[in-house]
């Protein structure tokens, strides 16, 4: 029966209800439940759908990233893969041993020290002890623990337990591994290491599911990807393909949420290239602002770009107070090389009245999007951007209007 | 954003509860797709042997904690049935006589307390095994199954600890094991059966039931009482047949009975009762097992 290769994962037609009732698991609410049954009433209890009928057909070596809203029906998705939940209907196939990182703690017991923690685990996610044995200078390696690995776990730090859990599952050499959003926990060069372990992997053929709501680290690490909402695919595709109209989606909705009242109102945000035609990449980018106000302010303006709503990519200020005047001001501001790959990214804009710790005459928000045309950056490079700050050269001017 | 989602959902199951005509290829799952859950022992006993490994490292994860946590160490695991003879000795040497078939009272109750320590330790900690464990369940797979019966191993090692205290008992008794020794393999056999049983049971409803711990200790405590522990079987029942029905209700009775007569008086255990509380110990293990498939399945959902 089993004719599938290893790594290969089928879910068809999965459901998940969950009851909708609080439920304590205590006797009498049994006790209720069956006697709500037994009057034949429903009493507002119900079934609340998690997952309706979600398809995913995975090859060996394939990455797909689940993105969606908190509540969508990612994790549960995750569980229902790794075995821990049992769908309500549907077909599960998973072939070969299954790595799954969904609470880095989970299997961590804070009295055993952490190599005694490597070895308990690392048989807990079904690898023979010798094995783990094996690898077990690797691991400590990875998760840069050599003078804590005696110590009892629970004298750990979050970091630790978190370097620790990652570092068992990710040398574990499993053939499906399903990684829930648990990075979040680490510094950033470990998140960036782990990303890193997570592309050698697949490259040596694991099958790779990934959550996540750092959209940029989905990008960098999978080629597909699967956009949960309420339960349901609403699109699946190559991972740039699906990001995007997610993130269209979640931007038009901040947008409608968006409130541009302050003490200094915004009439109107664009942006625009410095010549003719589209904003392109390392050419000139002007971006404009419209702004109304009912008295005489002096405030610092900042204004910083984004990739979808979530991750910053660099703020630019004039470096000295703007004269915001009562009635209508216009600012402009230049970047002469525009420092964004291809991409579709949000404008944020703020007003303050002193340097740092000033009232606000504008909170900081989300107000337009543009799109950036040029060539596309490679998928590696574009992990490591995440993490480097970017350094914009940039000249103002202001006019009354 | 995250309350608004979860809330539509529920408003979503709602409406589709309330209006069958929405469209019906999203109403619910076709009927033959539903997930049943098919007991099937050949499998299951396959993966319980492919993830023993897993069984071991969980009952060394709680043995070396426990040993890193109390002071004593394994000399816990000797403390209790040791305090417990202690208590029947004064008590049942003073106040009552107990027909112990001419062998010392110590012994005598020393080897009730070992089987029925061990079946206490099963049920009390296995039986919580899965709620202790949530954490662990819901997160990495491996058979459900393991966490009880880890639990079980944990307390198989602490009773291969307490017989230490035998090497001392029977020199300072100046008495010696029978032959008939050679028997109690098969009583550990049906002790065996019937403690998975109850625990396989109880940790699968007390995840369920979770209240229901607390009635846990108290039925224990019952239990002890309703055994032959700190008395002979035939002091809970008479007659002949008064003592084989109460050997199908607590097969915990033959077995330490049969301890007495094999290892105490020499003689081969009685085999009416014996078969008779194997019998219910079978029964026991299989509606356990059959009970903790069937609410398995449900555990993620609950936690």
């Amino acid at each position: 029966m089993q004719t599938s290769p290893e790594g290969t994962i089928r879910a068809e037609e999965i459901w998940k209800r969950f009851r909708a009732d609080r439920r304590r698991a205590q006797v009498q609410d049994q006790l209720q439940r069956v006697t709500d049954r037994v009057k034949g009433r429903a009493s507002g209890r119900g079934w609340r759908w998690a997952l309706r009928d979600v398809e995913l057909d995975l090859q060996p070596g394939s990455s797909v990233g689940l993105i969606g809203a908190n509540g969508s029906g990612k994790t549960t998705l995750l569980k229902i893969l790794t075995r821990v939940m049992y769908p309500t209907a549907g077909n599960v196939e998973v072939n070969g041993r299954v790595g799954a990182l969904l609470a880095i703690s989970a299997g961590i017991h804070p009295n055993l020290t952490g190599r005694e923690n490597i070895l308990v685990t690392g048989s807990l996610m079904g690898l023979p002890r010798r094995e783990v044995a094996k690898r077990f200078d690797e691991m400590v390696a990875f998760a840069e623990l050599e003078d804590a690995i005696d110590r009892q776990a629970k004298y750990y730090s979050a970091g630790m337990l978190t370097r620790l859990g990652f570092a068992v599952a990710a040398f574990l050499e499993p053939d499906v591994l399903l990684v829930d959003e648990v990075l979040a926990v680490g510094d950033a060069t470990f998140q960036q290491r782990c990303l890193d372990r997570m592309r050698y992997v697949l490259s040596q053929g694991t099958t790779l599911v990934f959550v996540s709501h750092d959209l940029a680290a989905v990008e960098a690490t999978c080629s597909d990807g699967v956009w949960l909402h309420n339960g349901e695919v609403v699109n699946t595709g190559p991972v740039r393909e699906v990001l995007s109209r997610y993130r269209q989606a979640v931007e038009s909705r901040a947008e409608q949420q968006l409130a541009v009242a302050g003490r200094v109102a915004v009439r109107s945000v664009s942006a625009l290239p410095v010549g003719d035609g589209l904003v392109r990449t390392d050419e000139g980018l002007r971006i404009e602002l419209e702004l109304e106000s009912d008295s005489d302010y002096r405030g610092w303006i900042y204004v910083g770009v984004s990739e979808g709503t979530a991750n910053p990519i660099f703020v630019v200020n004039p470096g000295r107070e703007t004269p915001i005047g009562a009635g209508r001001t216009r600012v402009s501001c230049v970047l002469p090389r525009t420092p964004l790959p291809r991409g579709r990214f949000s404008l944020w804009v703020g007003i303050y009245d002193k340097w740092t710790d000033g009232e606000e005459l504008l909170g900081w928000q989300p107000l337009a999007q543009f799109d950036v045309y040029g060539p596309e950056l490679d998928r590696a490079p574009r992990a490591v951007v995440r993490l480097s700050p970017v350094y914009v050269d940039s000249s103002w001017s202001v006019e009354r209007a | 954003m995250s309350e608004t989602t979860s809330s539509e959902a529920v408003a979503f199951a709602q409406t589709a509860q309330r209006s069958p005509t929405a469209s019906p290829a999203k109403e619910g799952p076709r009927p033959e797709s539903m997930f049943r859950r098919r007991i099937d022992p050949v499998s299951a006993l396959e993966e319980l042997w492919r993830y023993r490994e897993i069984v071991i490292s969980l009952a060394e994860r709680d043995i070396r904690s426990r040993y890193k946590q109390a002071l004593l160490g394994f000399a816990w695991a000797l403390v209790t049935p040791l305090a417990f003879m202690l208590v029947f000795t004064l008590v049942f040497t003073r106040f009552a006589k107990i027909d112990t078939g001419g062998a010392p009272y110590v012994l005598f109750a020393y080897l009730g307390l070992i089987p029925w320590t061990f079946f206490n330790n099963c049920v009390s900690v296995g039986g919580m095994s899965l709620v202790n464990n949530l954490a662990l369940v819901n997160k990495v797979y491996c058979p459900r199954e393991h966490f009880p019966l880890a639990a079980m191993a944990v307390a198989a090692f602490d009773t291969v600890m307490s017989l230490a205290v035998l090497i001392v008992l029977f020199p300072a008794t100046g008495y010696a094991p029978k032959l008939e020794t050679v028997y109690v393999p098969l009583l550990v056999l049906v002790e065996l059966f019937f403690a998975a049983g109850i625990t396989l049971l109880a940790s699968s409803v007390l995840v369920y039931l979770r209240d229901l711990r607390y009635a846990l200790p108290l039925a224990l405590q019952i239990g002890l009482f309703a055994t032959p522990v700190a008395y002979g079987s035939h002091t809970i029942a008479k007659s002949a047949t008064a003592q084989d029905v109460y050997a199908a209700v607590n097969p915990l009775a033959p077995v330490i009975d049969g301890f007495r007569r094999t290892v105490l008086m020499g003689l081969a255990p009685n085999w009416t009762q014996l078969l008779i509380g194997a019998a219910s110990s079978v029964v026991v293990l299989v509606a356990g097992f059959a009970v903790f498939k069937k609410l398995e399945t449900g555990i993620a959902d609950i936690a």
